[in-house]
């Protein structure tokens, strides 16, 4: 009893060392907008979730504290929504958090994972999580949100996108290799060789996966994007960057499934049957440090974080899908993976 | 002349069954400020005695008015003088810089304060007397002989919470011509404290601490030839510790199976003249610093192997009776052998250092000192120092003092040759520092003494180097960072020296604004905010007791919030820290013991130095101290 009472008092005294706004809590619950995750300062704790209402153009940040009372973790990485329940990928925390789709409460946590970087829904009830630090990807029980078990890739593993029966992950760190798995039996079927460091992927509309693979830290490989067909796990087309100063990152796809968009020196934009890269620059980045890129699926509209110096606090940049400017909001420190909520028609 | 050397506590000396408390401990030979106008701090010699057992960084975080940042009980610990970083700390040993030359810094938590006799903290401009590269000050750590004929041999055992165990053997034989000192020490702790995890989940439950096990150990051998004018001396220091490095507790997932082993080799050769009015020094040193990192969970083993050799020379001469002239040289040669860079990195850097210190009237001294860098080559720009010191009265020791000095620091190796990111066309960081003090030393009684002091400064550094990202994904280094640093510190104490009854009050307190100058990135929000973990407040307090052979002390810690984030958008709370000591004195036929019980953190409270990374609450320890003089 002792204890507990010293508990809650002091878990009171800490949770004011933060500066923690008042949040009108019906901006973020209902309607739509853009969820941004905040990574923080590696190891210093200070990631944080912040949410862009569509309808208040307002930013709400430190939502995860200021709802559940104590910090997200140490370098939250990815979030993905599935049906009810938000996921939160904590990276240096080995965690998920998983969250009420709705209030933003904390509903469970999944502990016990190594570095985990992205999720990957695969159905209802299973989904996959990549890790930077081991050779595996861990299974997740969506039902009892518990690991279920691991698939040894004997390869770190990054992004994921899944494709009919087919998981793709992206072998990023010092690897140039896409890994198959058969999500039916979860084992490894195939893996794919493309460019140094694949960093991220999506599919377009017609299930072919675009791998943007940024050429290594090192800059001693060409960057390149390659083309994969999924029915034959064969890449169809590489688009080879002309320098090896370029280092693009970030890669994304509007709701159609048409037009590409990256990160490289400001935002690009690329047809998916363009012949080559394109030349031109949508948005510039006019002195700002682009981080991470979303693009809404509905009316492809454009956002990027601007990260500043990666040490204060950074900024959620909106523009319109012709690339013109509309607003500038403060989010928390290195602001990275975005998540769109779509409640609204516009 | 108007030195101002401050006169040495030594409260509770051990050897006698009465207590003398104005002991005066004087070196025999100091690399010490003889430069008016400065600040200098000694460590009294009776809290070594007392903290034998401690680390540096243990001691000073409770005896002193710099920040201490730890990561925990034998964690990494560095210090901040007047919020610099902890880069612009030099921590020396007889004058002879311990900095490891790849982090620019030195880890107090590695120095056990038995094997040290005697610390005095250089601060700002005072620092330049000993060394370049201290912008916020220099630790000078001493080990010395005392030329007594005799043999003393010290055993100090203690244990305490959380499987902690430490022991120093201390042996000094000799007589008046030769002498020889023997330390060795060791210490090892389990660390598995019980805290409060308030942000695990939604209810705050407690934890013990895990892979935070701490092994340490250490020994110094000296040996020291005095001839009719001059003296001889070897000394060999050598250490290392292997630690499991804790997770914040932000970290949830298993053991990452962290550790560090650090390991140190240090050589030193000196030799003194002495004739009439010159005085001569010469010193050779090789220091062996060995560091390595594992964190098996991160596939990264990093290995880093520091050899450092290093030549001073000084002359000293006295000018007619009120001047003196200091000419020193100094050449130091790193050389890191690490897989962190792509090849073997070398650096040569010489200096020459002329200091004049005059004394104008029996009331005002005066000082100036220059100092030329030769880097790869290249001269740096001169740094330079003036200081002036006014005694208000005859009676009284009442001093005005004042310096003004340009100091610099050149790059850490790791600045320059870190793969990725070091940039080899880095320039020397610099400072100016202004300072002006009130110095007050006053005998109220016969057994009643009262001193105070007030200092004021402003520091502003520029050209310094901060990592930030670069043009790819990895952070590279520059010269991009201006900080100003203005604060003021202060101190009091008071002196009884009764019979049967001694009793001594310390108490310090310093307000430090340290403050990001420069914007760089639109849209910057940090310039004029408190730099990261620099509180603005800080303050300690010690009550020492004595009656007859029993003795207690009190021992009062208070640090202010520190912002975490460079934005001040989040700091961790104050915390004021207690602690309590007591023991009894005993002479047993003619061996000494004392036996002493330590309460630390007596309230138990929870606090941080490091956000995430939390510190033990209360914990005990006994101790015993055995001394055999023959």
């Amino acid at each position: 009893m002792k204890n507990l009472l010293i508990a809650i008092i002091l878990a009171t005294f800490l949770a004011s060392c933060t500066k923690i706004p008042e949040i009108p809590v019906s901006d973020v619950t209902i309607g739509g907008g853009l969820f941004v995750l905040n990574e923080g300062n590696f190891r210093s704790g200070n990631g944080s979730l912040s949410f862009f209402s569509y309808d208040s153009l307002k930013i709400y940040n430190d939502l995860f504290a200021s709802i559940n009372g104590r910090p997200l973790g140490d370098v939250p990485n990815f979030m993905i929504i599935n049906e009810d329940k938000i996921y939160i990928v904590v990276n240096n925390s080995g965690k998920i958090e998983v969250v009420d789709r709705s209030t933003l409460k904390s509903k469970t946590t999944i502990t016990g994972l190594i570095s985990p970087r992205y999720m990957a829904i695969v159905n209802s009830n299973k989904a996959y999580v990549s890790s930077l630090y081991s050779d595996s990807v861990a299974i997740i029980n969506l039902s009892s949100n518990t690991i279920a078990g691991y698939i040894n890739i004997r390869r770190s593993s990054e992004s994921m996108v899944v494709s009919g029966t087919k998981a793709f992950v992206a072998n990023w760190s010092g690897g140039n290799e896409i890994m198959v798995i058969n999500d039916l039996v979860d084992k490894v079927a195939d893996s794919i060789k493309v460019g140094m460091e694949p960093e991220s992927m999506v599919l377009d509309r017609y299930q072919k996966l675009w791998v943007l693979c940024n050429g290594g830290w090192d800059r001693q490989n060409f960057a390149e994007l390659d083309r994969i067909n999924t029915q034959t796990n064969q890449v169809e087309q590489s688009y080879i960057f002309l320098k090896k100063e370029e280092y693009p990152s970030c890669l994304q796809i509007d709701g159609f499934g048409q037009t590409l968009f990256y990160l490289e020196n400001g935002v690009r934009q690329m047809d998916i049957s363009a012949s080559s890269l394109p030349n031109s620059i949508l948005i510039s980045e006019s002195g700002a440090s682009f981080y991470k890129l979303a693009i809404n699926p509905v009316n492809s509209d454009i956002f990027v974080t601007d990260a500043v110096d990666f040490i204060q606090n950074g900024a959620l940049l909106y523009y319109k899908n012709d690339g013109s400017f509309v607003s500038r909001n403060t989010a928390g420190i290195i602001p990275g993976s975005m998540c769109f909520r779509l409640q609204f028609n516009n | 002349m108007v030195l101002l050397t401050v006169p040495l506590k030594a409260q509770f000396s051990f050897n006698e069954d009465t207590v003398r408390i104005n002991e005066v401990v004087i070196s025999r030979k100091k690399l010490t400020s003889d430069l008016s106008g400065y600040k200098t701090e000694h460590i009294d010699s009776s809290i070594l005695k007392d903290c034998s057992n401690l680390t540096l960084a243990e001691v000073l975080s409770g005896n002193s008015n710099i920040s201490i940042k730890s990561y925990g009980t034998g964690g990494t610990a560095t210090t901040s003088f007047r919020g610099t970083g902890a880069g612009h700390t030099q921590v020396e040993w007889n004058g002879i810089n311990l900095n490891n030359p790849m982090l620019g810094q030195s880890d107090l938590s590695l120095i056990t304060t038995g094997l040290i006799d005697d610390i005095t903290l250089y601060f700002g401009g005072a620092s330049m007397s000993l060394n370049s590269g201290g912008i916020g000050g220099i630790i000078n750590l001493e080990t010395k002989p005392d030329w007594k004929k005799g043999t003393v041999i010290s055993l100090n055992a203690g244990t305490g919470s959380f499987g902690t165990y430490s022991g120093l053997l201390k042996v000094k034989s000799g007589n008046t011509k030769l002498q020889t000192v023997t330390r060795a020490v060791f210490l090892t702790s389990e660390n598995n404290y019980r805290y409060l995890n308030t942000i695990a989940g939604a209810e705050p439950v407690w934890q013990t601490r895990s892979n935070s096990q701490v092994c340490q150990e250490g020994f110094i051998q000296e040996l020291y030839l005095k001839g009719i004018n001059n003296v001889a001396s070897a000394r060999i220091w050598y250490q290392s510790a292997k630690r499991n490095l804790p997770a914040s507790m932000l970290t949830e997932q298993s053991n990452s199976y962290e550790r560090q082993y650090d390991e140190s080799l240090r050589i030193v050769l000196n030799y003194d003249i002495f004739k009439g009015i010159n005085n001569f020094t010469f010193t050779a040193a090789w220091i062996v610093n060995r560091l390595n990192y594992f964190n098996r969970l991160a596939s990264i083993d990093s290995r880093n192997l520091s050899d450092i050799y290093s030549i001073k020379g000084i002359m000293d001469r006295r000018v007619g009776e009120y001047t003196r002239v200091r000419l020193e040289f100094d050449n130091e040669i790193d050389v890191i052998n690490t897989n962190n860079y792509n090849h073997i990195a070398k650096r040569n850097m010489s200096s020459l250092t002329v200091s004049v210190q005059h004394e104008i009237t029996s009331m005002i001294g005066t000082s100036v000192l220059f100092r030329e860098i030769l880097d790869k080559n290249k001269l740096l720009i001169p740094d330079f120092s003036t200081g002036l010191q006014f005694r208000l009265t005859e009676k009284q020791e009442y001093y005005i003092k004042a310096n003004i000095s340009r100091n610099s620091k050149i790059p850490t190796m790791n600045d320059l040759f870190w793969i990725p990111g070091g940039n080899p066309g880095l320039r020397n960081e610099f400072a100016y520092i202004y300072e002006l003090s009130y110095v007050m030393k006053q005998q109220l009684f016969s057994s009643f003494s009262m001193n105070y002091d007030l200092t004021l400064y402003r520091n502003k550094i520029k050209d310094m180097i901060q990592w930030h990202p670069g043009e790819f994904s990895f952070w590279t280094a520059d010269n991009i960072q201006s900080v100003n640093s203005a604060g003021l510190e202060s101190s009091v104490s008071v002196d009884y020296s009764g019979d049967p009854l001694t009793a001594k009050f310390k108490a310090g307190y310093s307000f430090t604004r340290a403050t990001n100058k420069s914007s760089i990135y639109n849209n910057d929000a940090v310039k004029g905010k408190q730099l990261i973990y620099i509180p603005e407040n800080q303050a300690n307090a010690k009550l020492s007791l004595m009656y007859r052979n029993i003795y207690a002390s009190w021992t009062a810690n208070m640090i202010g919030k520190r912002f975490t984030t460079v934005d001040n958008s989040s700091f961790l709370p104050g915390y004021f820290i207690n602690s309590v000591s007591s023991g009894i004195k005993m002479n047993i036929k003619g061996i000494s013991f004392d036996t002493n019980l330590t309460i630390d953190n007596i309230f138990n409270i929870n606090y941080q130095t490091i956000a995430y990374y939390p510190l033990p609450g209360r914990y005990y320890s006994i101790k015993i101290l055995i001394e055999i003089v023959k």
